[in-house]
């Protein structure tokens, strides 16, 4: 079983976007929104010592991933092969799962009414097609294979390079989008699109705070209630109501 | 005859006047309510075991693994699961949106809704006594009761409110309404709505299919009809009042009988009254 992996070469992404468009138009991304996309850290320093760097963001297929336990209905799920991908016919789209992840990677198509993101192009990987932005990259930055096979690019830019995953202390949930180049670029991209803690909606949160104690409340004291009931109706034996 | 020989309180009956009124029915539900109950029992059958079969998420899963795989295993995918659940809740809501139109002038009336959810000081009493009665700490009488007792009351009370919330946050869910803010809301309000429902379905089912006393109620819900001594000793108010609104109803007759010159009929206690106004099914009838 494969174990993709994607990795960008921030020293080749010269940020134009192409990926975007790829990804957009593969997929009918609706306006606003985007599976993955290119994003620019600004100019930092002081002159002459400036410096920049371009941030690709999309699903990182986490290890852990956070947003699989946050769907209700069990429509996001992780494939064998690493994948973590979205079944529509699930969905009912609720935003718990673009809450639960740190990168931002999850869009709600207001068109569909149902949640969208990055599934490294599922549909081309089982025709034997590499994923559409990688394909379209001109500088070869993304670069796309097997974790599990010891010839593949990202295996030698994972295991013999210093491909870096986008993680701090407290949000390491071993995302599989490695970042390669220049060591000051990743931690530049760190600085300012670091992952965010998971959050859980409110009414998740009223949930488990409130409302499912209310619940089972009701439920277990109306069982106690019955059991008592019924041990009591079992003791005294059936009395027929005609007497 | 006056409504005076009409017991104002449950007294106590002699065997003959139990015997006789145990032989008599009085209607208790529209065969269209009867229709409509079993309808919504096989609902609610169904859409709880789907219903905890698609809550996977381990922050709202209550139902087990097995549980979960088997019904996955059943309809062969959650999503099929999903569509079943859609489908059935649908229907559900249409059938009783139907209902609601069609029969909002004879049921959603001040005098119908004072029966089904007004509680009154009888109705207080009763829920404490029958408290104690359960826990086998009393041996007082219960208070009489109108045509459903203060436990129905209180069910119907929770029902009313939160069948309404399951529909429309069913509604918004199926069909992505006001966006994904309200989805997510829907969603807890939805999973809380139908506990709340299901702690007192618990009482309605128990109290139906197995406690003794209120079997006659379980077979109402079949053959429409009680007999005369279960409403007398369940639902007396209930029971007073129809035999006042039969009175009304042979003195009319009579007073047509006196005009064409048939002789009139000498009134008895309601009690020990055998006219078959309403007749005990007999087997080979056309219902």
């Amino acid at each position: 079983m494969p174990r993709y992996a994607m990795v960008i070469d921030q020293e080749r992404c010269v940020g134009c976007q192409s990926c975007t468009v790829a990804c957009k138009s593969e997929w009918e991304v609706p306006n606003g929104s985007a599976r993955t996309k290119v994003r620019q850290t600004g100019t930092v320093g002081q002159f002459p010592k400036l410096s920049t760097a371009f941030y690709v963001s999309q699903c990182n297929h986490c290890d852990r991933p956070t947003c699989v336990p946050a769907c209700p209905t069990g429509a996001t799920y992780q494939d064998q092969n690493g994948v973590v991908r979205v079944n529509r016919d699930l969905c009912i789209g609720c935003g718990s799962c673009v809450a639960a992840c740190p990168y931002g990677a999850r869009y709600i198509n207001a068109e569909i009414g149902k949640v969208d993101k990055c599934d490294f192009c599922a549909s081309r990987l089982s025709r034997g097609l590499q994923p559409a932005c990688v394909a379209t990259c001109p500088a070869h930055a993304k670069i796309f294979g097997d974790l599990e096979d010891s010839s593949s690019d990202v295996f030698q830019f994972v295991y013999r390079g210093a491909a870096k995953r986008m993680e701090t202390a407290n949000i390491a949930i071993g995302p599989n989008v490695y970042y390669a180049g220049k060591p000051e670029h990743a931690e530049l991209a760190l600085a300012s699109f670091a992952p965010l803690p998971p959050r859980t909606l409110a009414p998740g949160k009223v949930w488990s705070s409130l409302l499912n104690k209310f619940v089972f409340l009701a439920v277990g004291a109306t069982f106690l209630g019955q059991a008592v009931a019924f041990f009591h109706q079992l003791s005294t034996g059936e009395k027929q109501f005609e007497e | 005859m006056s409504a005076s020989a009409i017991p104002t309180v449950p007294t106590p009956l002699t065997g003959e006047q139990a015997e006789a009124m145990a032989q008599r029915h009085i209607k208790k539900h529209h065969v269209a309510i009867v229709l409509l109950h079993w309808f919504n029992a096989i609902s609610w059958l169904l859409e709880l075991s789907t219903g905890a079969g698609l809550i996977v998420s381990p922050y709202y899963r209550f139902a087990p693994m097995w549980y979960l795989q088997m019904m996955e295993g059943v309809f062969g995918s959650r999503a099929n699961m999903l569509r079943f659940h859609i489908a059935v809740g649908l229907t559900w809501t249409a059938v009783f949106l139907v209902y609601a139109i069609f029969g909002f002038r004879n049921y959603l009336r001040i005098e119908v809704l004072q029966n089904e959810i007004g509680l009154d000081r009888d109705d207080m009493r009763w829920l404490r006594v029958r408290t104690l009665l359960l826990l086998g700490r009393t041996k007082d009488p219960l208070p009489p009761q109108g045509v459903y007792n203060a436990g129905q009351k209180l069910f119907a009370l929770l029902v009313y409110t939160m069948v309404p919330l399951i529909m429309l946050t069913g509604l918004t869910m199926t069909f992505h309404w006001f966006g994904t803010a309200f989805v997510a809301w829907a969603m807890v309000l939805h999973f809380f709505a139908v506990g709340m429902v299901v702690s007192g379905l618990m009482i309605h089912v128990y109290m139906g299919a197995v406690f003794p006393e209120e079997k006659p109620a379980f077979y109402s819900m079949i053959t429409g009809v009680v007999d005369e001594l279960y409403a007398y000793r369940h639902h007396f108010k209930w029971w007073r009042s129809v035999k006042i609104q039969q009175q009304a109803w042979r003195a009319e007759l009579t007073s047509k009988e006196e005009a064409i010159g048939t002789d009139e009929k000498p009134h008895q206690d309601p009690r020990t009254d055998t006219t078959p106004l309403i007749s005990r099914p007999q087997s080979g009838d056309r219902r």
